[in-house]
């Protein structure tokens, strides 16, 4: 698979601070490929000197092949972006803006008139085309907004953050587009710092901190890349320790606590770790109530490299 | 995509009301507080009016001059049976007493003080205060052309020859006949001008990636950046110019302002004011800080600061700046704009009306030099 972005050695800087130090970055064609990082790590800088609306200090930037310049409007017709602060005109209807944002690449308004009624459909927003902005909620604004950078059909898309500020349901919908999108043939660029929403979606994913990759890979990679591990609880009475030793047995298993009839287990990375400790217990013939796992998330791995949090709460 | 600049425009609440609403408001406003005289003009019964003169020199003779062609029964203008008392006080009791409606005091600070008997009519008031406002104004207007254009001045006292030469309804708005209020008029007509400059801090706003984050999404694009800005600049050229054409209707048929018999310079003059007002709000929109919205707040703030200190409110102050600091008159653009349409209405003086639009075009122009090379930008330092 060919690169679609290809950035090396990246450095913004302003004035002391370093914005982005060194960063290499290389998306294939057709994944989505996220930049996790918590607020002020980057991610915007990266996206802004990737389409040559920032300058930076260091570098080089291809895109498709081609290096990236401000005036490469041969590239920037097959881009599409989706700004993390909304990018509406507050005069103009919901229709008016996607037609108005579409109709900066298309110029055939057949053309576009079909274009902007597909992503109008696409945002799910056509209960809502002669509405102003001022009158959305914070969900719509955001599809809305959405709509504006994807109407044009590029092949290069990227969400800054395109969730904030978004109620839960307008969440899974908009993360199901994105998908759509990658799977109509679309590379996307996904930067955000809840990584739930990173792990739902993302092929690949880039941890920024500081301006620095800390590590990347796909979501598997990375949460292997860290020791700490899964972590099951499941409530049973009485069970021996004889059982309990057998589970210490199992190969991938750190600790197993037992007490108050909750057995506390914590494995490494492994698929099967809650089926087999499962069938132990049911092989013994133990009541099992109450079964939960938990699986390392990105913020442990977060953690793990960094010694902070992504989000600070 | 012109269409959407366009739109955005015409849905731009705040603009239309500055440049339409708020100049036209104003204009009608002073058509009622000093064009009162127009209507009224033979259709009220005269009534009794007295003045005190503790005044001395032109101010006081020239209002007692005025008031005597108002009190003329023979003349058009007959408001006023009037008498003269000595004293302040017996002329107030007769105000109690009824035997006069309104009461004209003329101070030594060269004022006029009116008091109305209890019970008066609306009439009276609006009379007596019109004319005083009038004569307040002319006084004032009179004084400042001499400082600032005597030649001008004379004109205009040469046509107010019988005294009261501006209260007759002007014929055809486009004849030389000077109209010695035209002065407010047109530095209101020039502040609506100028406050279009908040459309130059728009199509800033439009383009420049670092100021909206629409403009970023144009950037990004691969549309072509001139089109965009010269579709954005004629979004507010064209209305702003539809918008003066509105104002100078209704200024030569509701209100009769003078205009100056030269069509061609009246175009001259409403095109490089425009030019100018948009180019000044790009350069404003280029050097202030903050957002959209802020870099037309401050640039409104500048706009009324200079219109102030053209004599929009006082038409003093070009007369003072006149005498103290007359650099202030030659780079206040208000000025500038305001004189020019003076000049070439008023005076007919050719010379400086074509010095005057030769600065502001030579301005603009450069404006929107500095405006082009800034806005094609799509490349920055900072967001
Ligand atoms: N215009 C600017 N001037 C100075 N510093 C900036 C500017 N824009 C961003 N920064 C700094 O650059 C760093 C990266 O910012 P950004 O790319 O916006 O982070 P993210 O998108 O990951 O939240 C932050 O420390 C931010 O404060
Ligand atoms: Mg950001």
């Amino acid at each position: 698979m060919s690169d679609v972005i290809k950035v090396e050695g990246l450095v913004k800087r302003y004035k002391e601070l370093i914005a982005l130090d060194h960063l290499d970055l290389k998306v294939k064609q057709g994944e989505i490929y996220g930049l996790l990082g918590p607020n002020g790590s980057g991610k915007t800088t990266a996206i802004n000197c990737i389409l040559s609306l920032l300058e930076y200090d260091k570098g080089t930037v291809t895109v498709f092949g081609k290096e990236m310049t401000p005036r490469s409007y041969d590239i920037k017709k097959d881009i599409g972006i989706v700004p993390q602060d909304l990018a509406l005109y507050d005069s103009l209807t919901v229709y008016e803006n996607i037609d108005f944002f579409c109709g900066l690449y298309i110029k055939d308004p057949v053309k576009r008139k079909q274009y902007v009624q597909e992503a109008i459909d696409f945002v799910a927003i056509g209960d809502f085309v002669k509405f102003k902005p001022k009158k959305l909620s914070g969900g719509l604004k955001r599809r809305l907004n959405i709509a504006c950078g994807i109407a044009h059909k590029p092949k290069l898309i990227f969400f800054d953050e395109p969730m904030v500020a978004v109620d839960p349901q307008s969440r899974n919908k908009i993360l199901e587009g994105i998908v759509e999108l990658r799977n109509s043939g679309a590379t996307v660029v996904y930067t955000s710092h809840y990584m739930e929403e990173v792990e739902q979606i993302c092929d690949y994913v880039v941890i920024l901190d500081k301006g620095n990759k800390i590590a990347e890979g796909t979501i598997d990679d990375l949460k292997n890349m860290i020791k700490k591990s899964e972590i099951i609880t499941i409530e049973a009475a009485g069970v021996d320790e004889d059982t309990l030793e057998s589970i210490r047995e199992m190969k991938n298993i750190f600790s197993v606590n037992y007490e108050n009839d909750l057995l506390i287990v914590e494995a490494g990375n492994g698929k099967h770790n809650v089926i087999d400790i499962i069938n132990i217990l049911q092989d013994k013939g133990y009541m099992m109530k109450k079964i939960f796992s938990e699986q390392p998330t990105l913020n442990d791995v977060f953690l793990e490299l960094t010694g902070k949090n992504l989000r600070d709460e | 995509m012109f269409k959407y600049y366009l739109k955005k425009t015409l849905r731009n609440r705040g603009f239309l009301f500055w440049s339409l609403i708020f100049p036209l408001a104003l204009m009608t406003f002073m058509k009622i507080a000093f064009g009162g005289l127009y209507d009224m003009q033979n259709s009220i019964d005269p009534m009794k009016a007295v003045i005190v003169d503790n005044g001395s020199g032109a101010f006081s003779e020239n209002f007692i001059s005025l008031m005597d062609q108002l009190s003329d029964k023979s003349g058009d203008n007959y408001y006023f049976d009037l008498t003269t008392y000595e004293d302040l006080d017996e002329a107030k009791a007769s105000l109690e007493e009824k035997e006069n409606e309104v009461l004209f005091e003329i101070t030594d600070e060269d004022t006029i003080n009116i008091y109305l008997m209890p019970g008066h009519s609306v009439t009276s008031s609006c009379v007596s205060k019109a004319v005083c406002d009038s004569y307040m104004r002319n006084y004032q207007f009179l004084m400042d052309a001499f400082t600032m254009d005597p030649e001008g001045a004379r004109k205009i006292l040469d046509n107010m020859a019988d005294g009261i030469s501006y209260t007759k309804e002007k014929e055809n708005a486009f004849s030389s006949d000077p109209d010695s209020y035209s002065w407010y008029y047109y530095s209101t007509l020039v502040m609506g001008i100028f406050l279009s400059a908040t459309s130059g801090v728009e199509i800033v706003s439009d383009l420049r990636a670092d100021v909206s984050s629409e403009a970023m999404r144009l950037s990004v694009s691969s549309s072509n950046k001139s089109r965009m800005m010269i579709n954005s600049f004629l979004a507010r050229f064209i209305p702003s110019i539809v918008i003066v054409l509105i104002q100078l209707t209704v200024m030569h048929y509701a209100i009769g302002v003078s205009m100056g018999n030269e069509i061609g310079k009246l175009i001259l003059f409403v095109i490089s004011c425009i030019m100018f007002s948009l180019g000044f709000g790009v350069i404003c929109g280029l050097l202030f800080k903050g957002s959209a919205n802020t870099r037309g707040n401050k640039t409104t703030a500048v706009v009324m600061i200079s219109v102030f200190l053209s004599g929009e409110m006082t038409s003093q102050l070009p007369g003072v700046f006149e005498k103290y600091f007359p650099i202030i008159n030659d780079i206040n653009p208000a000025t500038l704009m305001n004189m020019a349409f003076y000049r070439f209405t008023v005076c007919g003086d050719d010379l400086g009306f074509y010095m005057n639009i030769g600065k502001i075009t030579g301005l603009s122009v450069l404006f929107l030099l500095i405006g082009i090379f800034a806005l094609r930008r799509e490349k920055y330092a900072s967001l």
